[in-house]
């Protein structure tokens, strides 16, 4: 906090880093690989600084960086973390971290793959740091574009083109996008007249927007829902989901299921809940509906799949709802739950989408009949994969049991019989989880994969930290809860003060 | 009596340029006029320099008929520099492929002073001259590969529409005219404000709406664009899309804002509803184009739509988010069509599919045609999403329907670019020759896609100039 | 009552009827004769020799256009002319400039050619 800008910094080193490599001539490709790990390290260095210096008795907005930027429309670079955001900044580090490493045997252009690689975390941390709602959609899109090239040259065509991934993952999340924007645009339009002159900080925003009329804030929040809701993909917007991650390279799917998907349900806590706290009230029950029907849809159409990377695709729409189901709870648990739920998942995910990565990178397949008994061939990725798998499962000592816990809590006392059949989709989980690792990882072996390395080297990186965090975040789940608990518990406060004020009628 | 000529010291200055570059042209001998092109675009740099050192003194000339103030002085800028990238891109396009630099030079610069003048414009008449400069600049210009059946297709369709739409307008003018008994626009709108409006007065705004339309190409009077922009040559098609078009715009804004402001309730859903169809038909149409010119025309149609938007709700906002996105419209398209006529330099062809593999061949031509191409379809973090925050920021109250419509067909537009992109970048060349880029052109493109990236991450500047020109124009 | 455009409209009206009417009259009392002789090409009252469409030489048209364009330029010089007394120094200067811009014009011809039979 001694005014040195450390969220921008954390923001500007993967940025430095694809800077640095478009010098760099294309063959090198170990040094181009090197600077993409130390800039994605300098970055997540810093946010777990950040993480262990910020004063969760204080709360609150800190380490805030205000510079002004647009007058005429009330923008400011304003960069600020609170209790939600920093664990989702450090979640973004960490696998953008892991992910470069995950990418470490890229050898087609590898510099354009790093680089693009680079823009992309940029993209997803400044969605969590931003506190400027223009600033917010600046690094919201600026992702959309690196996902849809890394897709078409180093995705692969299994089930679907690459092609057809790519373009589906664009069209959807723009779509969705554009939803979004015309709800916000005409937000800022009526907060604009509310508060006198324009502004886009949060603060503002939201003190703003619950003198907005009940009527005007709903169907802002149907907007933003749909464009968040597509983002996080909410069921029925799911579509995009598994085809993507199909088609995506191992970083993207890494980063994305991981990482991007959560700007969705954190846009839903953070702008949508906290804006338009009378919308959100009237919006909750339905989100809590889809949240579910997202859980069972997605753990029975995962039960279905053969392919190796559907099955993870469609576990991370199940997970989702469960995260629409917690804030369509309504309280502080329940957004509690959500995000931890989201940071839980994001760790799970990306540690996943790294095995099963590495598991295609050596076998050529995803598909579950050709593979068999790799734990007797590759023992640490097969450690690492049913660390992922069951974490997947909710169970107990590893990170996502907590906020699981948490989430069927809060819900129960709402919802009571859909938080149920919430519940049983873990069962289902359960089911698809070990099924995969058993048939991937156990049985006999096969003698195609006797030639088979274990991964070592930097391919271990991405399975070291992330498991670790699995574990420790399982062990230690307070380290994870006071921090979301006190974005929560302010947040909620205001939210509540809000819905009791009910709107203004005009 | 001499009136106050510092005022148009840049108007004089381009007509004294455009001379003496036809001039050079004629004592320099044929072969030696290469330096013409580097003449003509130090030259507009320097005009830009008049304009911008003139920036503080507005007023009015010959008793109203011609304005200059920052609004006009704005829209000058955005000209000259569109001129200065063309000319500055289109060099060796001319040595290689036209030939007569200094006619090419001169007339270029002449249909930039005929721009000048439509900005400036306070009345019908001195509009219409200005109008008639450019217009008739441009039919020579496109005409100008005159060995090329295509080239003089589009030339003759160009005379036969200019001419057309030239007519229509001027009907529409003749009939304002003959409602208020003043041709000087500011008079126009005191009177308007004052009385009801006749059923003739709204058959005169058709024709305006009409004879406009044709110049910025809305649909439905769109049907033009594709064919001339495809037979134009690139650097020309360029100017025509960045350059006919602000300048239709400026003379729209002032007859529409000023003259029709009184009766605004009576045209604006028609605007809002051309604005839709625009944005809608040229983002669909352009979706099956395999042609890159053919496509780029398409996509500037859909722009020329967008920028309708600001117009809809005749306010000063609406005029600022006018004034920004054609400043980046410029940029951004430049930037697109110089990149097109560097690969016709080299390759000679304009189809989508030998762009193959071009982020291999010449990252650079590659990312400036991303780069130039997501702008325009707003996604952000390029010039184009804040042009179109401001754009649509004016409607949301009023036209919440058309700024669905809009964002959503800006979302569809990123398919049609993406298949580019994923031409450029998947794809390997057929060729794999490096190519190479010459200094002028690196210029132009690095200063179009700096720019373009420059406006969309910190547009606060440019946002306050804007602000203040559109300001001046609802002063009087 | 018949406001003041009204009667423009008015004369809109009679205008589209007083042209649209000769037409019509004309197609309605014109006796439908032709004859070989009406039929052919009118050209100066004289039959045609040979093939009609004959393509002339673009120097009749830089030709006319060159002349028309100095043809013009006395239009303007005459009032000018007129009034030159009163004018003063600036329009003295300003219709010099004006025939510097018309005399580069025709420089510009002469150096391209047009002024040669070709």
């Amino acid at each position: 906090m001694n005014g040195f800008p450390v969220l921008t910094t954390i923001l500007l080193a993967p940025v430095a880093a694809a800077l640095i490599m478009t010098f760099i001539p294309r063959n090198e490709s170990k040094l181009i690989k090197c600077i993409a790990a130390v800039g994605t390290f300098v970055s997540m260095a810093l946010s777990l600084y950040v993480y262990f210096s910020y004063d969760t008795a204080l709360g609150g907005l800190q380490f805030a960086e205000k510079i002004p930027w647009i007058r005429d429309l009330g923008v400011n670079w304003f960069l600020a973390v609170d209790g939600i955001s920093l664990p989702m900044l450090l979640l973004t580090n960490l696998i953008g971290f892991s992910a470069v490493f995950a990418s470490w045997n890229v050898d087609n252009r590898p510099r354009e793959f790093f680089i693009l690689l680079c823009l992309l975390i940029t993209g997803v941390m400044g969605t969590f740091v931003a506190h400027d709602l223009f600033i917010f959609l600046l690094f919201y899109e600026v992702v959309v574009i690196p996902i849809y090239i890394l897709v078409i040259i180093w995705g692969s065509s299994k089930r679907v083109t690459k092609e057809y991934a790519g373009m589906k993952l664009t069209i959807y999340l723009l779509i969705g996008s554009a939803f979004l924007l015309v709800g916000v645009i005409a937000f800022f339009v009526k907060a604009a007249g509310v508060l006198g002159q324009p502004n886009m900080s949060f603060t503002a925003l939201a003190e703003a927007g619950k003198q907005l009329s009940a009527f005007d804030q709903t169907w802002l929040f149907a907007l933003m829902l749909f464009g968040f809701g597509s983002l996080v993909s909410m069921w029925p917007f799911h579509s995009w989901s598994p085809d993507g991650y199909a088609g995506a390279p191992t970083a993207v799917s890494m980063i994305h299921a991981g990482v991007l998907k959560k700007i969705g349900g954190y846009g839903l806590v953070k702008i949508a809940l906290y804006m338009l706290p009378v919308g959100a009230k009237f919006w909750a029950p339905y989100m809590a509906v889809l949240g579910v029907a997202g859980v069972t849809y997605a753990a029975f159409a995962a039960l279905a799949q053969k392919d190796l990377k559907y099955i993870v695709g469609y576990s991370s729409v199940s997970h989702m709802g469960y995260v629409m189901l917690a804030i369509g709870s309504f309280s502080v648990i329940g957004i509690n739950g959500a995000v931890a739920n989201m940071f839980a998942h994001g760790v799970m995910a990306a540690l996943f989408f790294s095995t099963v990565g590495f598991i295609y990178e050596k076998t050529h397949t995803r598909w579950i009949p050709d593979l068999g008994g790799l734990a007797r061939q590759v023992p640490r990725l097969a450690v690492a994969f049913m660390l992922a798998a069951l974490a997947s499962l909710g169970l107990p000592g590893l990170i996502s049991f907590i906020p699981e816990f948490t989430i069927f809590v809060a819900s129960f006392k709402v919802y009571g019989g859909l938080a149920v059949i919430g519940i049983a989709g873990i069962i289902l989980t359960a089911l698809y989880a070990l099924r995969a690792g058993a048939n991937t990882l156990f049985g006999p072996p096969r003698e195609e994969y006797d030639h088979l390395e274990d991964i070592r080297g930097p391919e271990m990186v991405p399975l070291v930290v992330l498991g670790t965090v699995l574990v420790v975040g399982g062990i230690l789940p307070s380290l994870l809860f006071d921090m979301v608990n006190s974005g929560a518990a302010t947040l909620m406060t205001h939210v509540e003060s809000a819905v009791k004020l009910g709107g203004v009628f005009k | 009596m001499i009136p106050d000529l510092s005022l148009i010291v840049p108007e004089l200055a381009m007509a004294v340029l455009g001379l003496m570059v036809l001039i050079f042209g004629l004592i320099i001998p044929r072969g030696s006029r290469h330096g013409l092109g580097w003449f003509a675009a130090l030259a507009l740099l320097g005009v830009t320099g008049l304009v911008l050192a003139g920036w503080n003194n507005g007023g009015n000339l010959y008793g109203n008929l011609y304005v200059v103030d920052q609004f006009s002085q704005f829209f000058k800028i955005t000209f000259l520099l569109a001129a200065f990238l063309v000319v500055l891109g289109s060099m060796r396009y001319v040595d290689r492929h036209l030939g007569g630099q200094s006619e090419y030079y001169s007339i270029l610069i002449f249909a930039t002073l005929g721009m000048m003048v439509m900005s400036s414009a306070n009345d019908f008449m001195t509009m219409y001259l200005g109008l008639e400069l450019m217009t008739i600049s441009f039919i020579i210009l496109v005409c100008f590969r005159r060995l090329e059946a295509k080239s003089l297709e589009s030339g003759m369709k160009y005379v036969l529409l200019a001419g057309m739409s030239s007519a229509v307008l001027l009907y529409g003018l003749s009939l304002v005219y003959g409602i208020t008994g003043t041709v000087v626009i500011s008079e126009v709108g005191k009177i308007l404000a004052m009385r009801a409006p006749l059923p003739l007065l709204m058959l005169g705004v058709v024709m305006l709406v009409a004879g406009l339309g044709f110049k910025i190409s809305a649909v439905p009077f769109h049907m033009w664009s594709p064919d001339i922009y495809e037979g134009a040559p690139t650097p020309i098609t360029a100017f025509l899309a960045v350059g006919s078009k602000a300048a239709s715009f400026a003379i729209l804004i002032r007859i529409f804002v000023v003259g029709m402001f009184g009766i605004s309730l009576n045209w604006e859903l028609l605007l809002a509803i051309l604005a839709a169809v625009t944005i809608i038909v040229g983002n669909l149409v352009a979706i099956p184009q395999t042609n890159i010119k053919r496509l780029l025309a398409y996509s500037s149609i859909a722009q020329a739509g967008y920028i309708l938007v600001g117009l809809v709700t005749a306010s000063q906002d609406g005029v600022k988010g006018v004034l920004f996105y054609a400043f980046l419209y410029v940029f951004a398209t430049v930037g697109a069509f110089t990149v097109a006529s560097h690969f016709y330099n080299v390759t000679g062809s304009d189809e989508i599919k030998d762009y193959a593999g071009l982020a291999q061949r010449s990252p650079l031509m590659a990312a400036v045609m991303v780069v130039a191409m997501l702008s325009m379809a707003g996604i952000p973090p390029l010039a184009g999403f804040v042009g179109k925050f401001y754009l649509f920021m004016t409607i949301v109250e009023n036209y919440l329907w058309l700024a669905f419509i809009g964002l959503i067909m800006s979302m569809v537009s990123v398919y049609y670019y993406l298949r580019v992109a994923l031409v450029m970048y998947r794809n390997d060349p057929l060729d794999s020759t490096p190519i190479a880029v010459s200094a002028p052109v690196t210029v132009t493109l690095v200063v179009a896609m700096a720019v373009t990236l420059f406006l969309g991450i910190y547009p606060g500047p440019v946002a306050e100039v804007v602000n203040n020109a559109a300001h001046s124009f609802f002063m009087h | 009552m018949l406001s003041d455009w009204g009667a423009v409209f008015l004369f809109f009206v009679a205008a589209v009827i007083f042209s649209a009417g000769g037409v019509v009259t004309g197609f309605v009392l014109a006796p439908r004769r032709t004859t070989a002789q009406k039929v052919t090409t009118y050209e100066c009252g004289v039959d045609t020799i040979g093939p009609t469409w004959v393509q002339f030489r673009t120097s009749y048209f830089l030709y006319a256009l060159l002349f028309l364009i100095f043809d013009v330029e006395t239009i303007y010089l005459y009032p000018w002319a007129v009034k030159f007394q009163s004018l003063g120094l600036f329009a003295f200067i300003e219709m010099i400039i004006f025939l510097f811009i018309l005399i580069i014009g025709l420089w510009y011809a002469w150096k391209e050619g047009a002024l040669e039979w070709m």
